[in-house]
């Protein structure tokens, strides 16, 4: 017990060179400026925020709304800069808070965009407002805006660690499940697609090698880390890591999702590794930093605070549970989603639906057929087709959109509607075993809550 | 001696076991064991036992079916679309020139032969098809009655603008050459008395056959893109491109258009039918345009030669290499199915589809029914086992 009490103490609060932490901070502000740059020049703010007219919040966060045109514009350039910022080290902390606010308000205003490595970047955005990554190398430093430090509590640094832990371990796990590993599924189909590819292309009509990147997948996914921590495996893993994230660039629509994960692991290196690569920066500055700022802190031991021990619990077991909630739902998760999201599962299926709406009309026979793409963008439509929160979400829309209206048939007939019942017919494809009716047609989805609870009215997966 | 009697039991229950297993053994290899996959080259007909292990497949290349499909159906396909609007555009010429009976006969002939052309293209909906939005420059119901006779009318007009859509095309010839409560010698007395017509119905039929002999022309210079674009299956790529618009238009304008919004099944809560939507409502004969734009879509996806019937490798070949099935059994084979299920419902209905849908309208319902069915099969099932995107937007996924 004591000798666990020790090493945790020393893990959190024993210090340690702030190189990993600052090379870190320049790595993730550049990838971000990048990612974000490439975000709006693909004209991704028009399709995903502003062309839709209606969007799929989260649950507690409805009150997340877009701007307008210039509004979304000032947002991501808000984000532009923040992410300079945070790279060259000015206004560090407030770069982060501005960062992680922007960031994540982008990510709560619709889940049809949802992916993992967003929630991946605002928990670091999160993390990055507590950690003193402007030390050293940065223009505060320069401005004198804050003091040296060669050395910061350990944590800093390891949470960093930690959190890169979770998404690759969490993944590892998710990947334990029968379709994955003994019928190789998704990447039995989605590798026959990739014979074109240079090299391994003629290996990819083989099934043989589904199962090799599915098992192989799994194992780099569960031991990556443990292989990075190691010393002497180190440089092993990194090569690992850009084989792995390399290859699935090229195979998969995943954006720059490989390329965060490269240079994030990069913090898994030894101290000697950072501090050579930052020594190198500073000499390289043209003006050197101005002299009352080279105040080294040098406390040799830093006191431990318990309060930060006990945030840093909660963080890491939130982050330990969320993924596992899962647990709590009947049915089989791939075919429900019910506590899918924000668990590190990636590129784990592959789910098409075909979704038909109907408003009925109060007390008669009639009913109408929706036309989504009339109040959904494709890829709204697409995602909402196989998730039943979003289906649910699409069918109270609807309800309102219908509420309380009168219209006029082409053949003269009134028709009022005060809440009218909402039902849908939709056909999911899972892993290509055929598609099958996914929720009861008959369940009257305007009358239902949303929430957490378990969703009775999807139908049970048969194989 | 106990012991002794006990070891002779056992040998003798090993023995019987053995035994056992030995005449399970040969009973069951004299049951003849063989591919009983019927899309594996080698499926054997005459095996009772399924070892499907030793199934062989054509050794699909995503390449070669874009070269098939290429080569023995779309450009075939364009061909004979293109020498159909000649004739049609001669036949009507021909008409101008001297309007008799016969020759007014022989150009709803040639109307008919050209429209049935049009249905084995239509859904061949991207590439220089879309460019100029062929689909609704050709083939737009109900036409527009009233811009039809101002046009006629006034002498001017540009069929160019896509204003006239709905004054030109097949549609519209349905209209002029099926004009309502005339006869057809009323017809030709029409056409003799008012030159403007006679000049508007040439006019329509040189603007389908230069349409036709763009896209033909587009297509010598767009096969070489279409067959090299062959590097994945992503927003763009051919494969992309040929399911995205045959998926499309299947949904929209052959199930919905041909019988969705005759019956009402759109027409808002009442859905009531509205028999004036119907594809050449003024011909009277809407079905066997349905049927062969199915019979030409099962040949493209499977794909079977334009001209004669040879099978190369088509999309059901790309399903059944990825091994896509639907209540197990192979997508390839229940896509074919339902679109013959559909093709045998049309065949119960009677034409004019628009009197059939006032007398028999379950029965349209029903056929409907399998039209329905066959939307997810191609749009979810078909899509998602070639990892086809359906959308137009680009975005990342993990």
């Amino acid at each position: 017990m004591m000798e666990i009490r020790k090493w945790l103490s020393k893990q959190v609060f024993s210090e340690e060179s702030i190189a990993p932490l600052v090379v870190f901070r320049i790595l993730f502000g550049s990838m971000m400026l990048l990612s974000t740059l490439r975000f709006m020049l693909k004209g991704w703010v028009t399709d995903l925020y502003i062309t839709p007219t209606y969007f799929f919040t989260y649950s507690g966060f409805d009150w997340v709304k877009p701007f307008d045109e210039f509004g979304m514009f000032i947002v991501f350039g808000a984000i532009l800069i923040s992410c300079l910022f945070i790279t060259i080290g000015l206004f560090y902390r407030f770069s982060a808070l501005i960062f992680f606010i922007a960031f994540t308000y982008i990510e709560l205003l619709d889940k049809t965009n949802y992916l993992n490595h967003y929630y991946f970047i605002s928990l670091v955005a999160f993390l990055m407002m507590f950690l003193p990554a402007n030390k050293r190398c940065s223009l505060d430093l320069y401005f004198g805006f804050t003091d040296k430090k060669n050395k910061v509590a350990r944590w800093t640094i390891n949470i960093i660690k930690f959190q890169l832990a979770v998404v690759y371990i969490f993944a590892g796990i998710s990947k334990l499940n029968y379709e994955w590993l003994i019928e190789a599924q998704p990447l039995i189909n989605w590798l026959k697609h990739q014979t074109d590819l240079p090299l391994i292309g003629a290996l990819m009509k083989y099934e043989f090698t589904a199962f090799l990147f599915s098992w192989g997948g799994a194992l780099f996914d569960l031991l990556i880390v443990f292989i990075l921590l190691n010393k002497r495996f180190r440089i092993y893993g990194y090569v690992m890591v850009i084989l792995f994230h390399g290859l699935t660039a090229v195979m998969f629509p995943i954006g720059v999702f490989p390329y965060v994960m490269i240079v994030s692991t990069l913090i898994f290196f030894s101290t000697s590794f950072h501090e050579k690569t930052i020594t190198a920066i500073e000499s390289r500055m043209p003006i050197k930093p101005k002299k009352h700022s080279l105040v080294s802190a040098g406390i040799k031991n830093i006191k431990p605070k318990p309060y930060i021990g006990i945030l840093l619990s909660l963080y890491i077991f939130i982050q330990l549970l969320v993924p596992l909630r899962y647990i709590m739902y009947p049915g089989k998760l791939f075919w429900t989603e019910q506590g899918y999201r924000f668990s590190w599962r990636v590129m784990l299926i592959e789910k098409v639906g075909y979704a038909q709406f109907y408003i009925h009309e109060d007390g008669g026979t009639g009913k109408k057929l929706i036309n989504n793409r009339q109040y959904l963008t494709p890829q709204q439509e697409k995602m909402m087709s196989t998730q039943p929160d979003m289906i649910l979400q699409y069918a109270h829309h609807l309800r309102d959109e219908y509420s309380n209206k009168t219209f006029i048939e082409k053949n003269g007939k009134q028709i009022h509607l005060v809440i009218p019942k909402v039902t849908a017919e939709i056909y999911v494809s899972l892993f290509n075993k055929g598609s099958r009716l996914f929720i009861d047609p008959d369940e009257n989805l305007s009358s239902l809550n949303r929430g957490v609870g378990h969703k009775k009215w999807i139908r049970k997966y048969e194989n | 001696m106990g012991a002794n009697q006990n070891v002779t039991m056992l040998s003798l229950r090993i023995q019987k076991v053995f035994f056992f297993a030995i005449i399970l053994f040969l009973s069951f290899s004299c049951r003849k064991k063989g591919c009983m996959d019927p899309n594996a080259t080698n499926f054997d007909s005459d095996a009772e036992v399924a070892d499907n292990t030793t199934c062989l497949y054509v050794d699909f290349q995503r390449s070669e079916m874009l070269a098939n499909i290429c080569d023995n159906y779309i450009i075939p396909a364009y061909a004979d679309f293109n020498e159909k609007t000649t004739i049609l555009n001669v036949a009507a010429t021909t008409f101008s020139s001297d309007p008799t009976d016969t020759k007014f006969q022989l150009l709803k002939d040639a109307w008919k032969i050209a429209l049935l052309s049009w249905q084995q293209v239509s859904f061949i909906d991207f590439g220089p098809a879309e460019f100029i939005i062929l689909k609704n420059q050709v083939n737009i119901y109900p036409t527009n009655v009233s811009l039809i006779s101002e046009n006629i009318s006034l002498g001017v007009y540009d069929l160019g603008n896509s204003s006239n859509n709905d004054a030109k095309g097949f549609q519209a010839l349905d209209y002029l050459l099926h004009m309502p409560g005339l006869n057809e010698q009323e017809q030709v007395a029409y056409f003799i008395g008012e030159d403007n017509a006679l000049t508007y119905l040439v006019e329509l039929t040189n603007d389908l056959k230069n349409n036709a002999q763009y896209v033909v022309n587009e297509w010598e210079v767009y096969k070489s893109t279409f067959r090299s674009n062959n590097g994945s299956n992503a927003v763009g790529s051919s494969v992309s491109n040929l399911v995205n618009g045959l998926c499309s238009y299947y949904e929209t304008y052959i199930r919905k258009g041909k019988i969705g919004l005759p019956l009402g099944a759109f027409n808002q809560f009442t859905q009531e039918i509205d028999p004036t939507l119907v594809e050449c409502y003024y011909h009277q004969e809407s079905l066997p345009f349905i049927s062969t734009a199915l019979e030409g879509m099962k040949k493209y996806i499977n794909g079977v030669s334009f001209n004669g019937n040879t099978n190369g490798l088509g999309l059901d070949d790309y399903m059944d290499y990825v091994g896509a099935t639907q209540n197990s059994s192979s997508l390839s084979t229940v896509i074919s199915d339902q679109i013959d299920l559909v093709l045998g419902s049309l065949g119960e209905l009677n034409d004019p589809l628009s009197n059939e849908l006032a007398v028999n309208e379950s029965g349209v319902l029903d056929t409907y029914g399998t039209m329905q069915q066959l939307v997810p099969y191609m749009k979810v099932d078909m899509t998602s086992a070639l990892g086809v995107l359906i959308t137009y937007q680009d975005n990342d996924g993990d």
